[in-house]
């Protein structure tokens, strides 16, 4: 690798990306509410991201993330309120919670080979249940909201008055789920994942364990959603019943879906761009009336899907091969130069 | 307890009949069209609200509304397939389920946009009161819908196997290229079919209305059923669904009345999980 080649489009674009991402607390941040929507994006764009290894790249639709995020937030929660356990440990537990009830549901289903429509019931079917379970559990959960108390030191608690903090850990928790995203596309347990979807019975010939690779993948993905839930319940402050969202998983699906299943950067890029124009919407439409911002928002991810269904990242891979060529020429490269990338 | 018991079964196996028939909606579009609508409690929703809506505004008694609701529904099921589903045939699978997923967020949405999100409820309904057997207590209402149910379940057997459209329907579901070759065009069957599915489901929503208030997020529990009674039906037999239909009901009442309301939809989960684990095609389904 030559230092030509560092400063192709590819990099150039990630490098400016990371940079804005940097700087965007240092300008918004007199407006608390620009930082929690930052925020928020940030949460869907890691939360698509781990659906990409269970969806884009295990080929299971799973509908589940809200079930894994609520147990990692109640967990953290439960364990600050009762025991005065810090969130920085706390959340790691909850990440362990939420797999090992992954694991408890993924190893019959994947047993069985429940695939498709009925594991993506069952998995939405899962978000359902544990609300009303915790919605009975008046001990760690019930009806009304359960706070987390601020204690001495922010710090400790993970409680802080303004959301720059939060911001800046859930961009450090992206970066490392692209980065797992990348380690295990490139990995032995990403080829064999890609190849079950192709004809998993050809490949378990081979000597591939599919149940395994599937419940590997899950268990990655339940792991990073409870986590990224112990951070969740820190931001808002309490926990409750309503973070087993069904409508939440499902939108996390979609902006897999709907980035392009298998890019590594698609679920991300998705995430950062439908739900940034849910918010604005919401912003400028949610005054007058309620529920037009996501109705304006249905129609349009309806029209994505349905014209590019293959997803938003080859749009993005089309127009960096142009870009490239561009550079390419501009600097008076060889066109084998095109060709290697 | 025998008591109670009892008037559970019988209240489950009333509100069974209607989960048959809303499953019926669904059963068809995933059978013949292999259309998975993740939308389809959706559709229950929105025909609830149209009930409502023409209820109120004619002062007619829910259980008539479905003679104007059922044509809405229907002509909203073949914009729908026009529009949306028809485009998702071809492509892959997980598309459909953006795209329906994409319209039960838009439904919700508009529900929540027209008829706020308070619940909605009708007048009580000239079948109200309740009708009793020794102990026990049947609500009218429940019955009369139930038998409706019952009635049209039999009515749409029928259809299917004697009539002309209902034959093309199943066999485009057989053999899509050998149904086509036989000048079935499946466009126009596809559209019929889901313009079926969705006009039942202004029927059921009818009725329900007759004792249920509706609200706009009202749409995952009836969604959520419906596919828990197609997975234990099994996909071909509609005796079968309206035996499903009432196993739901019936788990869902009893689980209600000994364990807890805000439990009652845990029981016909623990069902639908056990039946694809161990009987993946349902209980009396042909494939």
């Amino acid at each position: 690798m030559n230092v030509k080649n560092l400063f192709n489009p590819r990099n150039i674009l990630i490098l400016i990306g990371v940079g804005i991402a940097l700087a965007i607390p240092l300008i918004f941040n007199a407006s608390q509410y620009v930082m929690l929507l930052m925020t928020t994006v940030l949460l869907y764009a890691i939360l698509a991201s781990a659906w990409n290894i269970i969806g884009g790249m295990a080929g299971q639709l799973d509908l589940a993330a809200a079930a894994y995020l609520g147990l990692g937030a109640f967990t953290t929660g439960t364990l600050l309120i009762r025991w005065n356990i810090t969130p920085w440990v706390g959340m790691f537990l909850g990440g362990l919670v939420a797999t090992a009830l992954a694991m408890l549901i993924g190893f019959p289903l994947f047993g069985f080979k429940v695939k498709e429509l009925w594991y993506a019931l069952s998995s939405s079917a899962l978000v359902v249940v544990l609300q009303s379970l915790f919605m009975m559990w008046n001990e760690v959960g019930g009806p009304t909201e359960k706070y987390l108390p601020i204690g001495t030191s922010p710090w400790y608690s993970l409680r802080f008055n303004d959301y720059m903090p939060y911001y800046y850990l859930m961009l450090i928790i992206l970066v490392v789920v692209l980065l797992v995203n990348r380690w295990i596309r490139y990995s032995k347990l990403g080829y064999s994942l890609l190849a079950l979807g192709e004809d998993e019975d050809a490949v378990e010939v081979l000597g591939v364990n599919s149940q395994s690779s599937k419940l590997k993948a899950l268990a990655i993905y339940a792991f990073i959603c409870g986590v990224v839930g112990g951070i969740f319940a820190s931001i808002y402050g309490y926990v409750h019943p309503a973070f087993f969202d069904t409508s939440m998983s499902m939108e996390i699906a979609i902006l897999g879906i709907v980035g392009g299943m298998g890019f590594i950067y698609g679920p991300a890029l998705a995430a950062i761009v439908m739900v940034s124009f849910r918010e604005v919407l919401r912003a400028s439409l949610g005054s007058q009336l309620a529920g037009l911002y996501l109705a304006v928002y249905a129609i349009i991810l309806i029209v994505v899907a349905l014209y590019q269904p293959r997803g938003i990242a080859p749009l993005v891979e089309r127009g960096i091969k142009k870009a490239q060529t561009y550079f390419v020429e501009l600097t008076r490269g060889r066109r084998a130069d095109i060709k290697s990338h | 307890m025998f008591e109670t018991a009892t008037q559970g079964i019988i209240t489950g196996i009333l509100m069974g009949a209607i989960y048959a028939l809303i499953a019926l909606g669904l059963s068809i579009v995933f059978g013949i069209m292999n259309v998975t609508n993740f939308a389809h409690g959706d559709f229950v929703m929105l025909s609830m609200y149209l009930s409502f809506a023409v209820g109120s505004a004619l002062a007619w008694d829910a259980v008539a509304t479905p003679l104007i609701t059922a044509p809405l529904m229907f002509l909203f099921g073949i914009i729908t397939y026009y529009l949306l589903i028809d485009r998702t045939l071809r492509q892959m699978y997980v598309v459909q389920l953006a795209v329906t997923v994409g319209l039960q967020i838009l439904m919700r949405s508009a529900a929540l946009i027209i008829w706020q999100a308070q619940p909605r409820a009708l007048q009580y309904s000239f079948i109200q009161g309740n009708i009793q057997i020794g102990d026990f207590q049947i609500l009218t209402s429940r019955l009369f819908s139930a038998v409706v149910s019952l009635i049209f379940i039999a009515g749409m057997a029928y259809f299917l196997s004697k009539t002309w459209a209902g034959r093309a329907m199943r066999a485009a579901s057989d053999d899509l290229g050998a149904a086509s070759l036989m000048g079935v065009n499946y466009h126009k069957t596809y559209a019929l079919t889901f313009a079926i599915g969705s006009s039942i489901t202004a029927l059921a929503g009818g009725l329900v209305m007759s004792f249920q208030q509706t609200d706009p997020v009202g749409g995952i529990r009836f969604g959520l059923l419906s596919w828990a009674v197609l997975a234990l039906a099994g996909l071909g037999s509609l005796p079968g669904l309206i035996v499903a239909g009432i196993i739901v009901g019936v788990v869902e009442s009893l689980t209600v009345s000994f364990f807890d309301p805000r439990s009652r939809l845990l029981g016909v989960y623990a069902i639908f999980i056990l039946v694809l684990w161990l009987r993946p095609r349902g209980l009396f389904g042909r494939r």
